[in-house]
């Protein structure tokens, strides 16, 4: 095999995210319904009939208008309706999973809208493609995609208010302006609320987007502030939200079981026994669909494993029933793989090229012959697992060539799409309802245990069925984070410039032609993109554990695996880690003019130069004790990071603080973007120390949170959060680019205190302990 | 037919198999879905309700061993005319959730921190709130609310140094 990938070619994960954006509303389209949708909706007597809520038992919030009986309504937009009594209904058209878009795309409609905040109250919007265009949570693309817009849904709603508050009140709208939910007359000092034109504003002609008015930054009142989040009454007064919560009337419980070695298929079970159980009301076996290996699949064909499904009328009677299950597997088609065996085999060939060429530029070989001092060096990260804390669970129901379900998906327009494969029905008899989701971190862009749901739910026709998974199903039958190794080399100039960058990365394929997702390397990937002299191959095993998106899919290990190698080449050059990396970063410019998404070398050097100054970089440190620095830019975000770490000769590690400067463009809510910032980092420091899932023989060996530890409340160091936000540039998205540099900022700073350099993860293998 | 008491009030549960954990049945026989199903082997405090005022994991609770003890879930946290604890209210108004999946077990514990020891040492915390993991790593944000209602404020976090903006 030997495939060239060009440079401008977008990585499998961009592209990715890129074709499910392709069904996004271009910016400047019209973000309203056609005509004949645009008439006054008296709702009065038909609750729910244009009023869609996220699930019977979902997406109800103290914010929300769910609960309350629909009073006279006057909808303006699929996004924005008045009530009589002045409250706004803004709805919320994607997945929440934890990263604060429930909040924070109404946030920006009632911008333009300009509304008091204290006014709306916050509707999730059902799946509907024509109205809201795509609706997904991934690739930190909420926020940048839909700024444009929701921006225009606010200033179109409040265009059509002013229109009709003229006509109604017969002053030329050129003298009416709006604030906090009003329409103002300054020259006779009067004001009206909205409600008081909304009737009439639904009737209005909807104005085109190029004639709309959108505020300036100074102009924002809303926008720039610390908002919580809406539904954080519900959470902490424990209303149902998330996808278990659902509840249907005539409702039965399931379980399912896959076998343990991936891909196994059932042939037969202890099936009397099993049905013989108290509460068992079935059992069954179900037969795989489509490619389930692959999370392209998984996502959004419909794909499925085989396995063992048992009904019952609660969770507990399934789940117990599930422990006496004794399957016979026909492990024919199984994986066989071994981590192990595949780091052997990687670790053989180290000294190698892949037989895949990834990019090749300049002269590599003539740099590290003429080079001043050539550096090498291998590293090696494992597999590892999502872990979201609510295991994957769907409530169906299937009547009638009818699929309905209730779901914690990331992907809810590709889950409707993979029913319709896997149902065979129409597309308009394909329902998803959004519901919460109690964690994602990608896990929940598969829809796996949405189409298990369907097919349990077929065979129990016209009841719904809830399924239920088991932390141990959740643990040993993800769509993990590949593991994979980096063979590197690195080539100095007299002045200790980088001159050369080589790589050998090792990794996964399923066909046996191309990479796994997540398991490629962008040819992008700083310095590889500011460096004139690249040579990077790849060796691909076939080996298809299940891999996808996991928080920043690929940066989450090449943030490790790049910037301790920089830092490795910086010490060897004789140079501060801080200098040698704004000097490799060099002048401000696009790294890559013709590539989508290129890193700016100027935006990267301020966030390193900030977090730097910050965290006191170069300042005297007490024995032991050293700071660490890293960088990172993916996701359109800049984040670089200090870690402040002291390591005692027993290997225990304390972290003392991190710094994070982040330019994520302007912030619109700083509460959300600091919590994602921390989050990411917390996440990012408990994958270095703990996080690692092995397979023996295509079967995974940890099953639950004592053998898959995740980082707990006394470890969580103190953090230092700070956003630089320069005034050309928009928002992009919070929830991933803070990962990536955490786990060099460490490693690094372990280096500086001890001498010793980190070159496999997890640390907790290595001696090292977290204190 | 067996009677359960939980916030305060009598439930009947009929005839339900006593090794049911009691996260079950108050999940699926009585509607509370506030309590959540994380790990089944208390490992993560997803599931922690009180039990006569102490947390504990609800999944490692056969509901036949239940008789006369008093169980608070955390939609019981709140007075009867729905007036939140101000631990509740601290937790909203420093915006501790993100999922949020996790956090009725934080809640639970750290309401019961408190009710023992109003004035918890970072060290107090450490040890009543390491049973509880939260995935979207919002510990500080926990740590800063239990601390805003603590009798003795002491400052963990600088709150001011985080750059709003406005």
């Amino acid at each position: 095999m030997n495939t060239k990938v060009t440079p401008s070619q977008l990585s499998q994960v961009d592209a990715f995210f890129e074709d499910a954006l392709s069904r996004q509303a271009a910016p400047q389209a019209p973000v309203l319904p056609p005509l004949n949708r645009r008439q006054f909706f008296k709702l009065s007597g038909i609750a729910g009939g244009g009023l869609v809520l996220g699930g019977l038992s979902a997406g109800v919030t103290s914010k929300a208008a769910a609960a309350q009986a629909p009073a006279d309504l006057s909808t303006l937009s699929p996004y924005v309706q008045i009530k009589a009594d002045g409250r706004i209904n803004i709805f919320s058209k994607n997945p929440e999973c934890g990263q604060g878009i429930r909040t924070g795309l109404p946030l920006i409609i009632a911008e333009e809208l300009d509304c008091a905040w204290s006014d709306v109250d916050v509707v999730q919007a059902d799946i509907d493609q024509k109205k809201y265009g795509t609706q997904f949570a991934g690739g930190s693309t909420s926020t940048p995609t839909n700024w444009m817009p929701m921006r225009q849904a606010g200033a179109t709603a409040r265009a059509m208010i002013l229109a009709a508050a003229a006509k109604q009140l017969k002053i030329d709208v050129a003298q009416l302006s709006t604030a906090n939910s009003k329409v103002l007359h300054a020259a006779s000092s009067r004001e009206w609320p909205y409600s008081q034109f909304a009737e009439l504003a639904a009737t209005m002609p909807v104005p085109e987007a190029n004639t709309l008015t959108l505020k300036t930054r100074e102009q924002f009142s809303l926008l720039g502030k610390r908002y919580t989040g809406v539904d954080n009454h519900a959470i902490v007064t424990g209303k149902p939200l998330f996808g278990a919560d659902t509840v249907l009337p005539n409702m039965v419980y399931a379980s399912y079981t896959k076998s343990p070695q991936i891909g196994g298929l059932a042939t037969s079970f202890n099936e009397a026994h099993i049905k013989s159980l108290p509460g068992v009301i079935d059992a069954f076996i179900l037969e795989p669909f489509a490619e389930p290996r692959g999370f392209l699949s998984a996502a959004g064909q419909g794909a499925m494993f085989g396995g063992v499904a048992i009904v019952a009328s609660s969770t507990w009677a399934a789940i117990k029933a599930k422990r006496e299950l004794e399957v016979n597997w026909d492990l024919s088609k199984a994986e066989t793989g071994t981590w192990d065996d595949l780091v052997a085999r990687a670790r053989a060939a180290v000294d190698q090229d892949g037989p895949m060429e990834v990019v090749n530029k300049g002269d590599v070989a003539g740099a590290m012959q003429s080079a001043a001092k050539v550096v090498s060096a291998v590293y090696e990260y494992p597999y590892i697992s999502h872990a979201q804390l609510e295991p994957e669970t769907t409530t169906a129901l299937y009547t009638d060539g009818k699929i309905e379900v209730w779901a914690p998906s990331q992907m809810p327009q590709n889950g409707e799409a993979g029913l319709v494969a896997i149902m065979k029905v129409t597309p308009e008899n394909s329902i998803m309802h959004q519901t919460r989701i109690g964690g994602g971190f990608g896990r929940k862009l598969a829809n796996d245990y949405v189409f298990e749901a369907a097919a349990i739910a077929r065979r129990m026709e016209g009841r719904p069925v809830k399924l239920q998974w088991t932390r141990e199903d959740s643990m040993t039958h993800d769509y993990y984070r590949p593991g994979g190794l980096h063979s590197y080399k690195g080539a100095l100039d007299g002045q200790g410039n980088l001159t050369a960058w080589q790589d050998h990365f090792f990794s996964h394929t399923l066909d046996g032609k191309a990479p796994m997702f997540a398991s490629e390397l962008s040819p992008t990937v700083f310095p590889q993109d500011v460096l004139s002299n690249v040579k990077v191959t790849q060796t691909l095993f076939q080996n298809a554990m299940p891999v996808g998106p996991m928080r920043a899919p690929s940066s989450n290990a090449f943030g490790f695996t790049f910037q301790s190698f920089l830092h490795e080449l910086a010490v060897a050059a004789g140079k501060d880690h801080l200098q040698f990396l704004l000097g490799v970063l060099g002048e401000p410019r696009l790294a890559n003019p013709e590539g989508r998404g290129s890193m700016h070398t100027g935006r990267a050097r301020n966030v390193i130069s900030a977090v730097a100054e910050r965290a006191g970089w170069g300042k005297q440190m007490p024995p032991n004790r050293a700071l660490g620095l890293s960088f990172y830019f993916s996701h359109s975000g800049y984040v670089a990071q200090v870690a402040d770490v002291e390591v005692n000769a027993a290997k225990e590690v304390k972290v003392h603080k991190i710094w994070a400067v982040a330019d994520f463009g302007f912030i619109h809510n700083m509460s959300a973007a600091e919590s994602q910032l921390e989050g990411g980092m917390i996440d990012g420091l408990s994958q270095l120390f703990n996080a690692k899932i092995t397979f023996n023989n295509g079967v995974i060996q940890q099953q639950n949170f004592h053998q898959y530890p995740l980082l707990r409340l006394p470890f969580a160091p103190q953090l230092d959060t700070h956003f630089l936000q320069p005034d050309e540039f928009p928002p992009t998205g919070a929830g991933e680019p803070s990962v990536p540099p955490l786990l060099a900022a460490v490693t690094n700073a372990i280096f500086n205190a001890t001498g010793e350099r980190i070159r496999k993860l997890p640390l907790s293998e290595l001696g090292y302990k977290l204190v | 037919m067996a009677t359960l008491r939980i916030n305060g009030q009598a439930r009947d549960i009929g005839n339900l198999d006593p090794s049911t954990p009691l996260l079950w049945v108050l999940r699926d026989e009585l509607g509370l879905v506030g309590t959540k199903y994380g790990c089944g082997i208390a490992q993560c405090g997803a599931c922690t309700v009180h039990l006569n005022g102490a947390p504990v994991r609800s999944c490692q609770i056969p509901v036949g061993n239940l008789t006369n003890e008093e169980i608070t879930t955390v939609e019981g946290l709140a007075a009867a005319d729905g007036t939140l604890t101000a631990l509740q209210q601290a937790w909203i108004d420093h915006d501790v959730p993100q999922c949020g999946y996790c956090q009725a077990g934080q809640l639970m514990s750290a309401t019961a921190l408190l009710r023992n020891n109003p004035n918890p040492s970072d060290a107090d915390i450490d040890a009543a709130m390491s049973g509880n993991i939260c995935r979207c790593a919002t510990y500080t944000r926990i740590r800063r609310a239990i601390k805003s209602v603590s009798t003795n404020r002491t400052a963990f976090y600088d709150a001011s140094a985080q750059g709003d903006r406005v």
